[in-house]
């Protein structure tokens, strides 16, 4: 028998706002245990809930993206429960009615095709304390309390561990660039639980759901789903059943290690919360929330493509906010962007993989890059350009034309008459290399640039000597 | 609805973290008794269906959303100088399992 | 005759022409409160109090509140004073912040003097269940009868003449049932005009900010001092605050409907006297009274109504007394033994009664048949009540159906008797509507009040009526004892 697997997910991200999300207090993610804290994160008796607009927004535009329904009644619910890292005894969550419902997201399955996956609801809610286990006792940083959250919940409609993979991936891209969040799962800031079930294909009944945590990257996700559809499956296949249990992934083993088995659904009692009246969102409000959002990933995708830069190059240039904003400002109204976009994934990332620092410590201005790209179209050679450029990372106070002066660096000519003179010189001087070309030996044609090259003591422009010669032997 | 015994009402205060003396429960009992007898009469009064449950006693909906600036956090000693388990400015509870 | 006793427009006018200082003033409320014997105090603040009146300086003419003394109930947050809402779960427990209230009054300079019992978490109606015991009515030396609560302690500071005002707060009646025990004029405004911030939540959908005077022209004052939008309290109303002490002389001929299934069950003839002679003086002066019914059904369900929306609220509310972040700690081996312990030993049983309750009604499966039902009855006994406050402009009744019932007469167990009499002041929890009681007479030297509703936000005009209510009776001012001071 062969199995189809149910995979959906659950994802918590940390909205990075100044605040918090009903209270005002600092939300800048310090290292320091309780100094982030005002009487209602702790709980204190009294203190009241105070929606965060930021927040709002950011989940507005998250919903968005997600092509879903948004509410513009924002209602708040209570759900209840005991845990140590829980200061009210409940959290404010939203329940009943989720600022946004029934979306989704287009992903790449395996095959390539793209596909749909349902999301059914995205809400906002507030985190709780951060707790520090050592072996005898546990000490409790309220710094994370009440730290704005919103929740991503898909449909079971992914089928194994790469859809589960590419749709966090995206969801990371939105929160990351709507500027909801730094997304970064090995730090917490994107939490996911995964929930996997398997069911023969052609059925619709669901199997028992088996719920995955502990995943702290994209690639952790697929790596688990892929091991636990097999086990799942060698279960079914023997004859056995599949338990209800939460698991986590062990890292070191690409196994899932079962963490406990689920005993009956706890229930959270929820109930509406009196403290926050509901909130009207006008239109406009709404409107401007989505019209001012930061550019979002498939669409500077989109817009690098139609730059002249490949799919590949584009997904390089937006594997990190820094990196497309510094490519963006690199190539100013599309300016040189092809090779921008090369300068900066071959060259620029070398140097910053040599000197171990983020694009963000580059030290050279975006504008500087975009010269540099214009010369290297204007006829100067690569390896002009990255002397200039090297020069240019030591001398901070020259610009490039400065640096190409300092070093001496000419431009080589374009001009077809010159080059087409040494190019008739060298075939007449070489009949030998013409008949090896004819004869299909490419090597030869290097040979002859090369020749050219060194007649001219480079100052001709090689890809120019290569399209005349070129032609040049083909008239021979 | 639950069926109302005295082990539900043991495990419902359990779940909320306290216990009772037995005469409690027995007290609890009863007044379950009278509460579920006064809730059904409540359940046959003619058109109740036709109200939405109530949360705020009138509309009072809003526009207003706090601005996202942040406040001056507690001094964290002041922050927890109502706690009274405390070790390296953090709350200590026995290990958290689970 | 002491300057304590009269209203607090008369006490400024002595405190601008110097008759009389904040520090006599203090004193003489402290002394009161030191020689009372009903129960009344968490915490009498001698030092703090008379240090804050000393440094009063020159009097504010525009400021009526300057340097008059007064009490809160202990479940206002005190910013380092010990606030414990009368629960041993709570002792110890020094507050970061003021409530806005105590806030408000601070900047008004107005004197702190002390803080007041109230039943534990405000969770009652006798004043009997705070941790300190039973508080006693003034207007009772021989302690047989009850204050009422939850306010108990409030209202029988104000009560006894220690005050001019105290400050309560009201989820089904506790501050105007206890004022009708103890005499006294007890306020709710509408719900959101005061802001609850720093008030310990019992039910927020219920809650209210109220208080305690002895004449209405200081509950119109403090009506007009509290209200206003507060950001920390996002429930608070954005309407403009009222004016009410402004308006306060404004001769209007309002119309009352007298709810006749209240009356009727009612049998103490005292009261029904008083009742009707009052609504036959407000007739003489161009009134119009009516009597309409409200529906027995529905006056019956208030109770039930009422205690399954405040325990389910109650219980979540009161889930942070876990004794980790405040209040006693106790050891144990695990996190949940830890709370456990503190909740355990902190509560009372009367709470925790009400919380398994509360929480019952919560769970996902008796939702529909406990809290739901009881939210859409809500709902509807809310239509009705702002039915009838169409035609006419306030709802007058008798504020409880007896005087102060005596201590073991009445328990906080439900029962099953309907005591629809003893119950209808929740009317104005569940709708939010403004509501204040008012002295009506006395029977066996014991008070009895009568309770006035209006319409939402209409504050100005229900003091107005207050005022007509006040004139007739002609018992502004009065507090137990107050001629032998």
């Amino acid at each position: 028998m062969n199995f189809e697997a149910v995979i959906g997910l659950e994802i918590h991200v940390e909205m990075k706002t100044r605040s918090k999300m009903f209270s005002s207090s600092p939300n800048s993610f310090t290292r320091f245990p309780n100094t982030e804290v005002t009487c209602f994160d702790m709980a204190y008796p009294g203190t009241m809930p105070r929606v965060n607009k930021a927040a709002v927004i950011n989940a507005i535009r998250v919903a968005n993206a997600l092509h879903m329904t948004i509410d513009p009644l924002v209602r708040f619910d209570r759900k209840n429960y005991f845990y140590a890292d829980l200061p009210k005894g409940f959290q404010i969550t939203q329940q009943f009615h989720p600022i946004g419902r029934e979306g989704y997201l287009e992903i790449k399955g395996r095959d390539g095709e793209l596909k749909r996956i349902g999301i059914e609801r995205i809400h906002m809610e507030e985190d709780t304390c951060k707790q520090l286990h050592f072996a005898s006792y546990s000490l409790l940083d309220y710094n994370r309390a009440g730290v704005p959250l919103i929740e991503i919940v898909s449909h079971p409609e992914m089928r194994n561990g790469t859809e589960a993979m590419r749709y966090v991936e995206a969801i990371r891209n939105i929160v990351l660039f709507s500027g909801t969040s730094d997304g970064k799962m090995e730090e917490g800031s994107l939490r996911c639980d995964v929930n996997v079930s398997l069911r023969p294909y052609g059925t619709k009944k669901f199997g028992t759901k088996v719920e995955i945590k502990n995943l702290n990257s994209t690639k952790n996700i697929e790596s688990a789903l892929d091991y636990e559809i097999l086990r799942q499956s060698a279960i079914l296949l023997s004859g056995g059943k599949v338990q209800q249990e939460t698991r986590r992934y062990d890292e070191a083993s690409g196994k899932t290690v079962l963490m406990r088995v689920k005993t009956d659904a706890v229930d959270y009692k929820y109930f509406p919360e009196p403290n926050i009246t509901p909130i009207r969102l006008s239109p406009e409000f709404v409107q401007n929330a989505i019209d001012t959002c930061p550019e979002l990933y498939d669409s500077k995708k989109a817009r690098y493509v139609a730059l002249g830069l490949s799919e590949v190059d584009a997904d390089i240039l937006l594997s990190s906010l820094a990196m497309a904003k510094y490519f963006e400002e690199a190539s100013i109204g599309g300016k040189f962007a092809k090779t921008v976009a090369n300068f900066l994934i071959s060259d620029v990332n070398a140097y910053l993989n040599k000197n171990g620092i983020s694009i963000e410590e580059f030290p050279l201005k975006p504008a500087y890059l975009n010269e540099l790209a214009g010369l290297q179209e204007d006829g100067f050679t690569h390896k002009q350009v990255m002397q200039a450029l090297n020069y240019l990372l030591e001398n901070q106070d020259v610009n490039p034309k400065g640096a190409l002066e300092a070093l001496h660096i000419e431009k080589q000519s374009n001009d077809d008459g010159l080059v087409l003179a040494f190019v008739n010189d060298v075939l007449a001087a070489n009949p030998q290399s013409i008949a090896d070309f004819k004869a299909g030996k490419d090597r030869a044609l290097g040979f002859l640039v090369g020749q050219v090259m060194k007649a001219a003591k480079g100052k001709v422009n090689p890809s120019a000597v290569s399209k005349v010669m070129l032609e040049e032997l083909k008239k021979r | 609805m639950k069926e109302i015994n005295l082990d539900v009402l043991h495990d419902a205060a359990h779940r909320l973290l306290f216990d009772m003396s037995e005469e409690e429960y027995a007290t609890l009992l009863q007044e379950f008794d009278v509460l579920t007898k006064q809730m059904e009469t409540i359940g046959r009064i003619e058109g109740l269906e036709n109200f939405e449950p109530m949360t705020f006693p009138f509309d009072c909906t809003t526009t207003y959303l706090r601005e996202d600036e942040p406040s001056v956090p507690l001094d964290r000693d002041l922050a927890l100088s109502n706690a009274g388990s405390v070790q390296d400015h953090q709350i200590k509870l026995p290990k958290v399992v689970g | 005759m002491n300057y304590l006793d009269l209203s607090i427009a008369d006490i400024h006018a002595a405190l601008v022409a110097k008759k009389v200082t904040p520090l006599e003033l203090t004193k003489e409320a402290l002394k009161r409160a030191h020689e009372s014997k009903d129960n009344a105090f968490e915490m009498i603040l001698d030092d703090e109090a008379i240090a804050f009146a000393s440094s009063l300086g020159e009097p504010e003419e525009d400021n009526l509140l300057w340097g008059i003394p007064y009490l809160a109930k202990d479940n206002f947050s005190t910013k380092g004073l010990p606030t414990t809402a009368s629960s041993n779960v709570l002792n110890g427990y020094k507050p970061l912040f003021d409530a806005h209230v105590i806030d408000v009054l601070k900047q008004k300079k107005a004197v702190l003097i002390g803080k007041t019992t109230l039943d534990e978490l405000a969770m009652g109606g006798t004043g009997t269940t705070g941790h300190l015991g039973i508080t006693y009515n003034p207007y009772d030396p021989k302690h047989e009868r009850m204050m009422g609560g939850s306010s108990c302690g409030s209202a029988a500071a104000v009560a006894a003449g220690i005050v001019p005002f105290a400050l309560g707060s009201d989820t089904g009646d506790s501050v105007r049932k206890p004022a009708s025990y103890g005499g006294v004029i007890g306020v709710k405004p509408t719900w959101g005009r005061i802001s609850r911030y720093g008030l310990f939540p019992f039910a927020p959908s219920l809650d209210h900010v109220g208080f305690f005077t002895r004449y209405v022209s200081d509950a119109a004052l403090l009506c007009d001092v509290l209200s206003g939008r507060d950001e920390m309290d996002s429930t608070s109303s954005e309407k403009p605050v009222p004016h009410c002490l402004e308006k306060l002389s404004e001769e209007k001929k309002p119309t009352f409907a007298v709810l006749s299934d209240i009356v009727d069950s009612i049998h103490d003839e005292t009261i029904l006297s008083s009742f009707r002679a009052l609504c036959q003086k407000l007739e003489e002066q161009g009134c119009k009274v009516t009597y309409v019914p409200f529906g027995k059904e529905a006056l019956e369900s208030i109770y039930a109504t009422y205690i399954v929306i405040s325990c389910a609220e109650a219980t979540s509310n009161d889930a942070n007394l876990d004794g980790i972040k405040f209040g006693p700690y106790y050891e144990g081996k695990t996190y949940q033994e830890v709370m456990f312990n503190a909740r355990t030993k902190g509560f009372s049983e009367l709470i925790k009664r009400r919380f398994v309750i509360g929480s019952f009604c919560l769970m996902a499966e008796n939702q529909d048949v406990l809290f739901l039902r009881a939210q859409r009855n809500r709902a509807k006994i809310v239509a009705k009540t702002n039915e009838i406050l169409k035609d006419v402009d306030f709802i007058l009744v008798p504020a409880a159906p007896s005087i102060a019932p005596k201590l073991g007469q009445s328990s906080d167990k439900l029962s099953d008797e309907y005591l629809i009499a003893d119950n209808h002041l929740a009317l104005g929890n569940f709708a939010g509507l403004p509501s204040v009681t008012l002295p009506l007479g006395y029977e066996e030297g014991m008070p009895f009040g009568v309770n006035l509703m209006g319409r939402a936000f209409e504050e100005e005009e229900l003091f107005q009526a207050c005022r007509l209510v006040s004139d007739s009776t002609g018992l502004e001012g009065s507090y137990y004892g107050k001629e032998d001071k």
